[in-house]
């Protein structure tokens, strides 16, 4: 577990599904093996990254070694029917095309527990909604780099509203020229500062929505 | 110690080259639309020659990644701009600058160059270019529908780990032909007699920019061009990415030696390096990785550069980079660029006081993010006036936005900035 772990924060990811295939071989719950290494890597990735003793390419490469373990473990959470800490749907915004900051809160969110449905960049309001709608899911993520695509946010959440859907979720907003105040005036629910705040954040909402981590149903 | 204007240099050279000499000019330098990070979206380049009652003509798309409108020169004599910049000969998406066409961009005619061809996606709608104008090869940029630039589309084709070849990464570097150091020449000899400071950049000194990454100029990139697998082989491939900037050190040392050899002293100032390294908040990497990674390439350009030429070095990186200006010293920048003071721990009176002897501050001038766009025409005039007074005192500054001013900016704020800037300057 302790290697695993390890393999995680190391950004190996080669050692990363190794290490779980071992692990799963040996007849460890995958379950455990997300709980007591996958999301405590990431919490500490998130955690240095905040510290500044990671930075991207840091992040990136421990977010690909967990996800090299999440593809050998997802398939056995879904046949045992393990709930994840929260269903998360997140995208950059539409006419916004930047997704690496997107993809790095993505990771951390994952690695945290949650089931995260990756839309992509240039995200039209409406597959939000589908998102919502079809996939389930409690919180909304929606990322901005531009100042030209922060009305897009805005245009998010009317959709939103119009589709009805907007009490069903949770909105939180990121990126560069994002600030607390726009959140106050489009009316999301909250601001994530940084990657690690995001993760954060989903999991207060998650646990008002009565959602423990990775509970079992 | 204010300036006293030499009888062979103009006003406006002038102003420029007191100001990087850290000495006081007569009035503050100003720049807009030098280069690919100084100017002005099309479409307010469009509105400004409106607002000024200037020829009504389409406005020429110079840099079609960012859609940088072309600032003519009845405009710059409006604006009051003092630097020249000598553009290259082909755009990021390979084709020449050369065979004007109109173009329809979002509703506005604007002119593009001949080989600026472009195709609409007919599901998404958006607007995809290709390189070199090649329409059998895979589009290399997309504009959203109803948006305002390109951004690279990647085109990531399989490499092997064990047999990265360092040339795949340099193609896009090259020496310089003959037929571009004429046209260098030329260009250079046209800029200086406008009696602005020139500005020029060579092939071959963009260490790692993102922005050139994908190759969107190439038809058919190899060799890593995925953004994310290049961030991440700054940490896990280091050995590989020093054996690239060492290969292209030496093909820039090599064209600045030609390029210096055809135009001289012509130019005053050389575009060396855009590869951001700050974040709105924090650091693409950290400062040891800086001084390992990149420091000895830039020292080895910029050492070149002052040993045997006049020429300042201009560093652009946005983001919150305060830490890396003792390094960009070390290496041997001179100009810092855009001063995005918006960002963590850029603070301007800050900067001013701790590197203001140091590092000349090429922007910084007003807040592009906020109070540009979506501020108010008084709050512009007084964050401009703010900035000119803390930046100003002793050179060391030339005046520009925080970065291109971007679509959909007001046009009443970018006339209250350029009043702004001539009011405090009278």
């Amino acid at each position: 577990m302790q290697e695993l772990y390890q393999a995680v924060l190391d950004g190996d990811a080669k050692a990363a599904a190794a290490l779980t295939r071992q692990a799963l071989d040996n007849h460890v719950d995958a379950l455990e093996l997300i709980n007591s290494a996958m999301v405590p890597a990431m919490d500490e990735v998130g955690r240095l990254f905040e510290a500044e003793e990671y930075f991207v390419p840091e992040l990136l490469l421990s977010a690909r070694a967990m996800k090299a373990s999440m593809e050998l473990l997802r398939p056995l959470l879904a046949a045992s029917g393990t709930a994840p800490a929260g269903r998360v749907a997140i995208g950059t915004v539409k006419g916004d095309l930047h997704d690496i900051g997107k993809n790095l809160v993505a990771a951390l969110l994952e690695g945290g527990g949650f089931e995260v449905f990756d839309l992509g960049a240039d995200v039209a309001p409406e597959k939000f909604v589908a998102a919502i709608q079809e996939k389930g899911v409690g919180i909304v993520c929606l990322s901005a780099l531009l100042t030209v695509t922060m009305p897009s946010m805005r245009a998010t959440i009317e959709a939103l509203k119009e589709a009805g859907v907007r009490h069903n979720v949770k909105v939180m907003i990121g990126g560069a020229p994002v600030t607390q105040q726009f959140a106050d005036e489009i009316g999301a629910d909250a601001y994530g500062a940084s990657a690690s705040a995001a993760v954060l954040l989903a999991r207060r909402f998650a646990a008002q929505r009565n959602e423990s981590p990775a509970h079992t149903a | 110690m204010t300036g006293i204007a030499s009888p062979s240099i103009a006003p406006s050279r002038q102003r420029v080259l007191e100001s990087l000499s850290h000495r006081s000019p007569a009035a503050i330098p100003l720049d807009f639309g030098s280069t690919a990070v100084t100017g002005m979206h099309v479409s307010v380049v469009a509105a400004l020659r409106d607002y000024y009652g200037l020829e009504k003509r389409p406005v020429k798309v110079t840099e079609p990644y960012q859609m940088l409108g072309a600032i003519d020169e009845d405009l710059k004599q409006v604006i009051g701009i003092d630097v020249e910049g000598v553009a290259r000969r082909k755009t990021a998406f390979g084709f020449p600058n050369t065979d004007w066409k109109p173009w329809n961009f979002n509703g506005l005619e604007v002119l593009v160059p001949g080989q600026f061809n472009v195709t609409v996606d007919p599901c998404s709608g958006d607007t995809l270019i290709y390189p070199q104008g090649d329409l059998s090869a895979a589009p290399s940029g997309r504009i959203p529908k109803g948006f305002h630039f390109f951004d690279a589309i990647i085109r990531q084709n399989h490499f092997d780990e064990n047999n990265l070849r360092v040339e795949d990464n340099l193609e896009e570097y090259q020496p310089v032909s003959d037929a571009d150091l004429d046209s260098i020449a030329s260009d250079v000899e046209t800029a200086r007699e406008t009696g602005r400071a020139v500005i020029a950049g060579v092939s071959g000194t963009a260490f790692g920019d993102i922005a050139h990454i994908p190759a969107p100029g190439l038809k058919d990139p190899r060799g890593i061009r995925d953004i994310s697998e290049w961030y991440m082989s700054l940490r896990s491939r280091g050995d590989f990415i020093h054996r690239i900037f060492a290969a292209q050190t030496e093909i820039a040392l090599r064209n600045l030696e030609r390029v210096h050899a055809r135009i001289g002293d012509g130019i005053d100032i050389l575009y060396v390096c855009g590869t951001d390294f700050g974040t709105q908040t924090s650091a693409f990497c950290s400062v040891p990785s800086f001084r390992e990674l990149w420091l000895p390439y830039y020292r080895q350009i910029c050492g070149w550069v002052h040993r045997h030429t006049s020429w300042k070095c201009f560093k652009h990186s946005c983001g919150s980079v305060a830490r890396f200006y003792d390094s960009f010293i070390e290496a041997g920048f001179d100009i810092v660029n855009p001063v995005q003071c918006s960002a963590a721990g850029m603070d301007p009176e800050h900067l001013k006081k701790t590197y203001g002897g140091r590092l000349v501050f090429w922007g910084g001038g007003v807040d592009t993010q906020k109070v540009l766009p979506f501020g108010k025409p008084e709050q512009v005039r007084e964050q401009v006036l703010r900035r000119c007074e803390i930046f100003s005192p002793g050179g060391g500054f030339v005046f520009n936005t925080i970065h291109n001013i971007q679509a959909g900016t007001p046009v009443e704020n970018v006339v209250a900035l350029i009043d702004a800037v001539n009011e405090f300057r009278n």
